[in-house]
């Protein structure tokens, strides 16, 4: 294998401090950083020794052999291991795990978000399918650290398989339910999970305690209980690769890669790109980012998606309209810059709000405000394209307007739906509401 | 979009769209429902049909029975439990005369100002349908009630030693000199009726000016109209102060029969003016009769100034011309000075009057100041002369506040040459209808005039709209109007001047020309009183000079609008699309009860047809 990177920010809060220095040998599980502010340790996720130590990254050459032990962490109460271990959140937020299960929900509910709402990515269903048990114990624990009267899997309806799994595991566990979701985008936004579970819509600012709740990830919940049970630091992520790939379209799922991981060794070990492609995004078609191969995964990596290539507008003027639910406006330029349009008219939904860090959230995601205006807008400012990012339901509204007005309209996603055969997000055909299973079981 | 509360109270009887899918079940409250102000652009796109659909005040509470998409009217076969509507039986297209006639203001003169609708349609932009009430309408019936509500309030707010009483502050008497015969001389002179102009006056004309490369001196007598013209800059009154007057009092004297006219290219021939020009047959291209314009039968001193090459976009260059032809209206100007008392013709005398107790109202009028050819010499020495004055683009567009008479005597030396068609030309201030309505209408105190400059640049247009805004509110005044030339870019300071003087609380009138070309580009909750200066049949820059620009009809809507604005009477709601009609109702509706006739002004089709009108207006 090539050297493994580990980037010293792979979670919410300021880059973690090197502890090793170059030459320095190092084995699954070593501590190599100690975070500076809010963060979580990082471990090595390999054998080998310490070739570089940047700025932002220390870089690693693997030994030959990679024996599956690993330095444990040291014991100590659930919430201080999970610490130890340098958990984040790994759905992809990366909110440091200890930090978070350090709030205490008294009789509140903690959710697990088990609805992987990007498109494409199939890992953390799959991880419910084979390897239930130790997922459930980890929200046990999760429940037990914050005192959480009861769990909940929010999961979308269409998995059929796992929500039999999940029934089948919680049917006499008094305090564990389901959630069933409707399979739109996006479902598994922390608080739209909040408000479909708990009927609860937080304020922007509001982080999920305010709702006497927490969410975790289903893989988080996995790694809770590695750590805890197995001492095990985090050092390893599930992730899907799929897309424009030389077997097909398929997703390749893949269990425990080490962090640090290149891109490139991740997508040549699913069969490599099929020549000629479009692009690499590292994570999900709405909120990942486009990447290189050489790019390292980290702890909050879901995702590898290659691209079919994209179709050509030759520099039609192109409106794009912003939103929360996806790319921001650099990633909506990038994306004309590859269809080679022209941007000639820059909106923004009016529920995006942008947040301190310059993110944008959305004020009720999954359910639109309205968008004639902003069709009207890029229309008058001479678009005939548009390149949206918008979620099931605010597409749906865009579709109500623009194709009548003669705009033609793009998804952000569509290079990746079509690749992966999948529907475009376009009109919205289903009802954004589930039938809920009998008392949540 | 979905709206807030406070929009769809606003909106409580307009129809209820709904902005996006919603599902079978749902409760409708105002966040399902789309802006009722983008639904013009919708319906004009074909996107949204409103029959049937039920008021936003009727569902907001009901269920809907079935799943409906987005900007489908919700009507009342998709709903369980729809209110009752408390909106009038009136349809929305109501005659006028059903509106409520606006009770008159304090005055000795039986003269009704009251409702009526101006109805103009701002294409772009966002939320800028505007209502306009305009003109007295009604029975003498209705309007009598209304005369007593009025008067309590105001008389209240008068200063009692002095309510009623005109003050005169100020008198200009403007002398008139007949001309009847323009002819070249060896020397400038006026005989009788008969004006000498030097010959080779020519030569020193240019040779004051670096820019100037040449000039041509034309007399254009009423046979000679049918005559070709590179693009008129400038028509102006040939106006002299008598003894020490000043500008704006004092004595002036003015030729009657005869005007300047400034024309012009640079050296590579293009002609010196920005979106559109005039050049062509000066009987196909000038309005005659309007406030800035030639009328028709008077003599023009034209002159056709050459600039150097490319200085016809830089502030020199337009400048030199009317310089260089300035050269030649002061030697007149010198003679003048020394006419006899016999030859005066007419006397008129102009007295600047404070009503005390009456609304006290003043007129900002946006010059434009953008550079280049877009300046003004403000206060020369001499009525629409050079020396003395000072560039507004140099005083930096801040606001300049000169008493009525000033600007009626040629305080403003207008450099302009923005579209012919709506540029205000020196001779328009010298007979501004705005300016001299409001000063003679004794309901109303005009405090004065504030000349306002139009910056090239965004920040600065901000920064000259608040000077106006705390000017405005430092006069203590009851109701503003703002006028503006042009369209387009002067538009955004345009509107900030509503927002300043509007956000105080002071009601606010404006005059542009907006129409179809001119449709306004930005617009605020400010902008609900508008008068539309557009003469023109298709509702454009239609570059006949003078066409678009603020006549006496316009004045007459815009005093009675700010009078009903000032008694707070609401403003309707707006036609969604340009149409000139309503302008004539209401101008109909105003004269009945001032039982004045109000002769509308002619357009462009009373002109022979230019070729380029031809080729590219119709």
């Amino acid at each position: 294998m090539g050297n493994v990177q580990l980037l010293l920010r792979q979670h919410v809060g300021a880059p973690c401090a090197a502890i090793v220095k170059v030459g320095d040998k190092v084995e699954k599980g070593t501590l190599i950083a100690t975070p500076t502010g809010l963060g979580a340790n990082i471990h090595s996720s390999v054998y080998g020794e310490v070739v570089e130590v940047l700025e932002d990254r220390i870089i690693i050459k693997p030994d030959e052999e990679q024996p599956d032990a690993f330095v444990k962490i040291k014991e100590g109460t659930p919430l201080e291991m999970i610490k130890e271990a340098g958990l984040v959140g790994m759905g992809g937020a990366g909110f440091p795990t200890g930090v978070k299960l350090d709030t205490k929900i008294p009789g509140g509910a903690f959710l697990v978000n088990a609805a992987e709402c990007e498109t494409g990515l199939v890992h953390n269903v799959r991880q419910i399918e084979e390897d239930f048990a130790r997922t459930l114990r980890g929200l046990k624990y999760a429940m037990e650290i914050t005192e959480a009267a009861k769990g909940i899997f929010a999961i979308k309806a269409k998995n059929e398989k796992a929500v039999a799994v999940i029934r089948e595991a919680i049917k006499d566990e008094p305090n564990i339910f389901i959630h069933l979701l409707a399979d739109i985008y996006p479902s598994g936004e922390e608080r739209a999970v909040i408000r479909e579970c708990l009927g609860v819509t937080l304020g922007v600012d509001k982080l999920p305690s305010a709702a006497n709740a927490a969410v975790a990830n289903v893989e988080t919940l996995l790694r809770i209980t590695e750590a805890i049970e197995d001492r095990k630091p985090c050092f390893s992520k599930n992730l899907t690769v799929i897309g424009h790939l030389n077997d097909g379209n398929k997703p390749h799922v893949y269990f425990d890669v080490p962090v640090g991981t290149s891109v490139g060794e991740l997508i040549e070990k699913s069969s490599g790109i099929e020549e000629p492609y479009g692009e690499i995004i590292l994570g999900g078609p709405f909120t990942g980012k486009p990447t290189t191969v050489d790019t390292p995964i980290t702890k909050t990596t879901g995702g590898i998606v290659v691209t079919m290539e994209f179709m050509d507008l030759h520099q039609a003027p192109t409106g794009i309209l912003i939103c929360a639910c996806s790319g921001n406006e650099e990633r909506m330029r990038d994306v004309v810059s590859k269809y080679n349009g022209k941007v000639c008219s820059v909106t923004m939904c009016k529920q995006a709000v942008e947040m301190k860090s310059g993110a944008l959230k959305c004020e009720d995601p999954g359910n639109c405000p309205g968008q004639a205006e902003k069709v009207l807008k890029m229309k008058k400012d001479g678009a005939e394209y548009i390149v949206i990012g918008n979620c099931s339901d605010c597409s749906n509204t865009v579709m109500g307007s623009a194709p009548k007005m003669g705009l033609k309209v793009i998804h952000q996603t569509d290079h990746v739906m079509r690749t992966i055969g999948h529907a475009i997000y376009r009109k919205l055909r289903i009802s954004k509401q589930v039938p809920q299973l009998p008392n949540g079981k | 979009m979905s709206i807030t509360a406070e929009t769809a109270k606003a909106h409580a009887n307009d129809p209820a769209v709904l902005c996006c899918r919603r599902e079978a079940g749902t409760v409708i409250s105002v966040s399902d429902l789309e802006d009722p102000a983008i639904f013009d652009d919708l319906v004009d796109s074909g996107l949204l049909n409103l029959d049937g659909a039920l008021t936003i005040e009727q569902v907001v509470g009901a269920t809907l029975k079935e799943t409906r998409d987005s900007l489908q009217p919700l009507t009342a076969d998709v709903l369980d439990g729809v209110k009752a509507s408390s909106a009038p039986a009136a349809p929305a297209e109501e005659a006028p005369e059903e509106e409520v006639a606006a009770p008159v203001l304090p005055a000795g003169a039986p003269v009704a100002a009251a409702g009526g609708v101006l109805k103009i349609h701002i294409g772009e932009g966002k939320d800028i349908d505007l209502e306009i009430p305009v003109g007295a309408i009604g029975a003498a019936g209705a309007v009598a009630p209304g005369v007593a509500g009025a008067v309590a309030p105001v008389a209240a707010a008068a200063e009692a030693a002095v309510a009623g009483e005109e003050v005169v502050v100020r008198t200009l008497t403007r002398k008139h000199f007949n001309i009847t015969e323009v002819k070249r001389g060896p020397e400038t002179k006026i005989e009788g009726t008969t004006l000498y102009i030097r010959e080779g006056i020519e030569k020193e004309a240019v040779d004051s000016q670096n820019l100037v490369v040449d000039l041509k001196v034309d007399i254009i007598t009423p046979d000679k109209y049918h005559t070709y013209s590179e693009t008129v800059m400038d028509v102006q009154p040939i106006a002299t102060k008598e003894g020490d007057s000043e500008v704006g009092s004092g004595v002036t004297r003015v030729l009657d029969g005869v005007i300047m006219m400034v024309t012009g290219t640079d050296a590579n021939g293009v002609q010196i003016g920005e979106f559109g020009s005039s050049e062509g047959y000066l009987d196909e291209n000038i309005m005659w009769g309007r406030p800035g314009c030639p009328e028709k039968g008077e003599i023009f001193i034209k002159t056709q100034v050459t600039i150097k090459e490319g200085t016809n976009m830089e502030r020199p260059g337009p400048l030199a011309a009317h310089a260089a032809t300035d050269h030649i209206t002061q030697e007149i100007r010198e003679v003048m000075k020394k006419l006899d008392e016999s030859l005066v013709v007419d006397s008129e005398e102009f007295k600047q009057v404070r009503r005390p107790g009456m609304k006290k109202v003043v007129i900002v009028k946006e010059i434009m100041g953008q550079g280049a050819m877009h300046d003004n010499l403000l206060l020369p020495v001499e009525p629409v002369g050079i020396l003395g004055g000072k560039p507004n683009v140099d005083l930096g567009n801040v606001p300049v506040c000169v008493s009525p008479l000033e600007l009626l005597d040629g305080c403003v030396h207008a450099l302009t040459c923005i579209g012919p068609a709506s540029k205000e030309m020196s001779r328009h201030y010298w007979r501004e209808p705005l300016v001299l309505e409001a000063l003679h209408d004794p309901e109303v105190d005009l405090a004065g005039v504030i000349l306002v400059g139009s910056p090239q640049i965004n920040s600065e247009k901000f920064y000259v709209s608040k000077r106006v805004g705390m000017t405005v509110e430092m006069l203590g005044a009851d109701g503003a109007f703002v006028t503006t030339e042009g369209f387009g870019n002067n538009h955004i300071d345009f509107a900030a001047h509503h927002e300043e003087i509007g956000k105080r609380g002071i009601p606010v009138v404006g005059l542009s020309f907006c129409a179809v070309q001119g449709a306004l580009v930005v617009g605020n909750e400010y902008m609900t009183a508008m008068v539309d200066n557009n003469k023109s049949e298709a509702g454009i820059e239609n570059e006949v000079l003078g066409c678009n620009t603020l006549c006496h009809e316009d004045g007459i809507r815009a005093l009675a609008m700010l009078k009903d604005a000032m008694l707070g009477e609401d403003i309707k709601k707006a036609e969604k699309a340009w149409n000139p009609n309503v302008k004539s109702t209401n101008l109909e509706l105003i004269s009945n009860v001032t039982g004045k006739p109000i002769e509308l002004v002619e357009n462009e089709q009373s002109l022979p047809m230019s070729q380029k009108r031809k080729e590219k207006y119709s």
